[in-house]
């Protein structure tokens, strides 16, 4: 699988140390980690179309060199339900954020309710490259039960991983949901720890917080990549 | 074994000691002493003074003699250290340990003088171990260059057990205690690698995972050379036989500034502990954790399963050892019932037989005694925690303890022991200790050494592995 990493030129061109999050889902479609299906559009007519293909719900985020935590701006909308709703949401995403020099908006289909969960990965001072899966969220830095391994990792060590994180009844069908598909989990773990080496030179950081698994899948919801200084 | 650079160390049949000294409180005399007395091979004493020590010469050079040399000790001070090498170069040494101190742990001017002697090293093939350490122990072949004296720091003797230590310090105390406990009979290979200028924790846990002598690896850490390269030898070794390993130094930060959740969450200590687990090492946390483990792992033998019982005296100390085998995550077992029956039916009717077997204050040397008879063969046991306190006026502890001496031969169950008071106590730790048996001050570690053990044989048999035989039967 070819990396699509042309995103890292653009952002250490434009002097940045960051992606934004629809340049670092290139990166991660590329080698196939699974996203709900989304589009960075300039307008409504664009976003109408995108929901209109993909249906309600759909979730609206802005995309802006200038916004690297996107929830201190209020630059992620959700629970977006039918054409007048994100008409509205929309027009008002693009008045609100004006002056942050938008690159556009990324639309995606909202997915369903599920567990919520973290990939990453980490330059350790003493052990290198290492990937971290846990619990994730809002709450995963209070919470704090993630492990990690080398990069790259395999997928015998990746399904380990997450039988080894603490809070497991949160993944064998937590409230109604259904369990986890572990193995999708755990190739997605390998798939982040072979990023991290074939891209050692460029990335410090990954975070893919949250992953959601539900019913359908497991799915990459927001996500970010932190670029070494150049 | 893949030409490991340890291997010459510990195989040298001649070693020339830099610094020999004929002063007895000093260093340089208590290495010559050992070697002297214990070496199964040549030792020649060097030191620009000559003179004798122990009715030996002291060679005035290295050149004074003809013979090869295969090993250096060198305990001069640091600022000769480097002129030494030299010489070590020219007599074709290609195995040295640095002892002396006063390198990089000191700053500017130790850092150029440690980057002297591995300019020296590399050009002349020369393996180093140290500087700043207190170097090698190998009580099979009396390499012995500890240079605490042996009146004040008993060695081990010939055993199982590897230690490798960044501190000479930790190192030393934890082989006065090998050397005082039970028969004594512990140790095989000791390194302390100090500066770690060149061989450092990878190489010697590479080494300790070939050695067919070494079954338990213990390792003091505080910090990493190559820290991946350990893991990933670690990966390969725990396979084999258990490494158990202390990082200290555990609050040393990732201090960076970081962006991501991620990078967060992985303040070292969190990312070491999860290496170590996946790498399959026994991380251990204590001195006491270390103490417990070791015992553990040299005495007993490796579970079947999680399954314990406890067989003891007292009610509190059965529920307290309960107690952690809940929290450890391990199971209560539950007596096979034919063995149950006839159990109740021998014993007096107060005995309580579940788990734990209560033989109450009334208890005898000989109850105790039938009820490990009884249970040791059970199936539905995989481990057993013997809590004896022997303060009940029937138990006669001498009997006890006669009566226990066969079963350190033939054993086949995972057993640790614990006694609980004053002077009895003491004796009966004593007494099993030189069974070889694990004792422990209290029924939570005599669980905890089950629960590490029953964690480890979980690991191997997870990774496809046969669980290996460690406990030697005592002769």
């Amino acid at each position: 699988m070819k990396i699509d990493s042309k995103s890292i030129d653009v952002a250490y061109k434009e002097g940045r140390d960051f992606l934004l999050e629809h340049e670092a889902l290139k990166i991660f479609e590329s080698v196939g980690i699974t996203f709900p299906p989304n589009a960075l559009v300039n307008d409504t007519k664009e976003a109408l179309a995108f929901a209109k293909k993909v249906g309600y719900p759909v979730v609206i985020k802005a995309m802006s060199p200038e916004i690297l935590h996107k929830s201190d701006y209020k630059a992620v909308v959700i629970g977006i339900n039918d054409d007048d709703d994100l008409k509205a949401k929309f027009d008002d995403m693009k008045k609100r954020l004006a002056k942050y020099n938008l690159e556009g908006i990324l639309i995606e289909k909202q997915v369903k309710k599920g567990i919520e969960l973290i990939i990453g990965m980490n330059i350790d001072p003493t052990f290198g490259p290492v990937v971290a899966f846990g619990i994730g969220g809002i709450l995963v830095e209070a919470i704090s039960d993630v492990t990690f391994r080398l990069c790259p990792t395999t997928k015998e060590r990746a399904l380990r991983m997450i039988n080894e994180i603490k809070t497991q009844k949160m993944l064998n069908g937590f409230r109604g949901l259904p369990p986890v598909d572990r193995d999708a989990l755990a190739e997605m773990i390998v798939k982040v720890s072979k990023l991290a080496i074939d891209l050692e030179d460029y990335i410090k950081e990954i975070d893919l917080n949250p992953i959601i698994a539900n019913e359908d899948g497991v799915y990459g919801v927001d996500a970010r990549i932190i670029l070494k200084k150049k | 074994m893949v030409n490991n650079p340890l291997q010459s160390f510990f195989e040298a049949k001649s070693i020339a000691i830099f610094g020999a000294s004929s002063e007895i409180e000093k260093p340089g005399y208590v290495i010559a002493e050992n070697f002297l007395k214990n070496f199964v091979g040549k030792t020649y004493l060097i030191n620009p003074k000559g003179g004798e020590i122990l009715g030996q010469p002291v060679y005035k050079s290295i050149f004074d003699f003809d013979d090869p040399v295969e090993e250096a000790v060198i305990i001069v001070p640091a600022k000769y250290v480097p002129s030494t090498m030299e010489d070590c170069a020219k007599k074709g040494i290609k195995s040295v340990v640095i002892i002396t101190g006063g390198f990089k742990e000191i700053g500017e001017e130790g850092k150029t003088l440690q980057k002297r002697i591995d300019e020296i090293a590399k050009e002349n093939n020369i393996r180093v171990v140290g500087p700043n350490c207190i170097g090698l122990f190998y009580p099979k072949r009396g390499i012995d260059m500890v240079f605490l004296p042996d009146s004040k720091l008993t060695r081990p003797k010939k055993g199982g057990i590897s230690i490798l230590t960044q501190s000479g310090a930790f190192g030393s105390a934890f082989l006065d205690i090998m050397g005082t406990l039970g028969n004594g009979n512990y140790l095989s290979k000791f390194v302390s690698y100090g500066n770690a200028s060149d061989i450092n924790e990878a190489d010697i846990l590479e080494y300790f995972g070939e050695d067919p002598e070494t079954k338990i690896i213990l390792a003091y850490l505080e910090g990493f050379n190559e820290g991946k390269r350990f893991i990933e030898a670690a990966r390969k070794v725990s396979l084999k036989k258990p490494i158990i390993a202390i990082k200290a130094n555990r609050n040393e930060a990732g201090a960076h500034a970081v962006a991501s959740h991620t990078a967060s969450l992985a303040a070292n200590d969190a990312v070491t502990d999860a290496l170590f687990r996946e790498a399959g090492i026994i991380r251990v946390y204590t001195w006491d954790e270390l103490f417990d483990c070791m015992v553990a792992f040299n005495s007993s033998l490796l579970p079947e399963g999680n399954r314990v019982l406890i067989i003891t005296d007292g009610g509190g100390a059965g529920v307290m050892a309960s107690d952690s085998v809940g929290e450890l995550g391990l199971e209560l077992a539950q007596l096979s019932p034919a063995i149950h029956d006839k159990m109740k039916e021998d014993l007096p009717a107060f005995f309580s037989v579940e788990n734990p077997i209560d033989l109450t204050g009334s208890a005898t040397a000989k109850e105790y005694i039938y009820s490990l008879e009884q249970t040791k063969d059970d199936p539905n046991i995989d481990s057993i925690t013997y809590i004896i306190i022997p303060t009940p006026p029937a138990i006669n502890v001498k009997d006890l303890m006669e009566g226990l001496k066969p079963y350190a031969k033939t054993m086949n169950k995972t057993i640790t022991f614990c006694a609980l008071g004053g002077a009895e106590a003491v004796y009966i730790r004593e007494e099993l200790e030189q069974m070889n048996f694990p004792f422990y001050p209290t029924p939570a570690r005599a669980i905890y050494g089950i629960d590490k053990l029953t964690e480890y044989a979980d690991f191997l048999r997870d990774h496809g592995q046969k669980l290996p035989i460690i406990r030697e039967i005592p002769k």
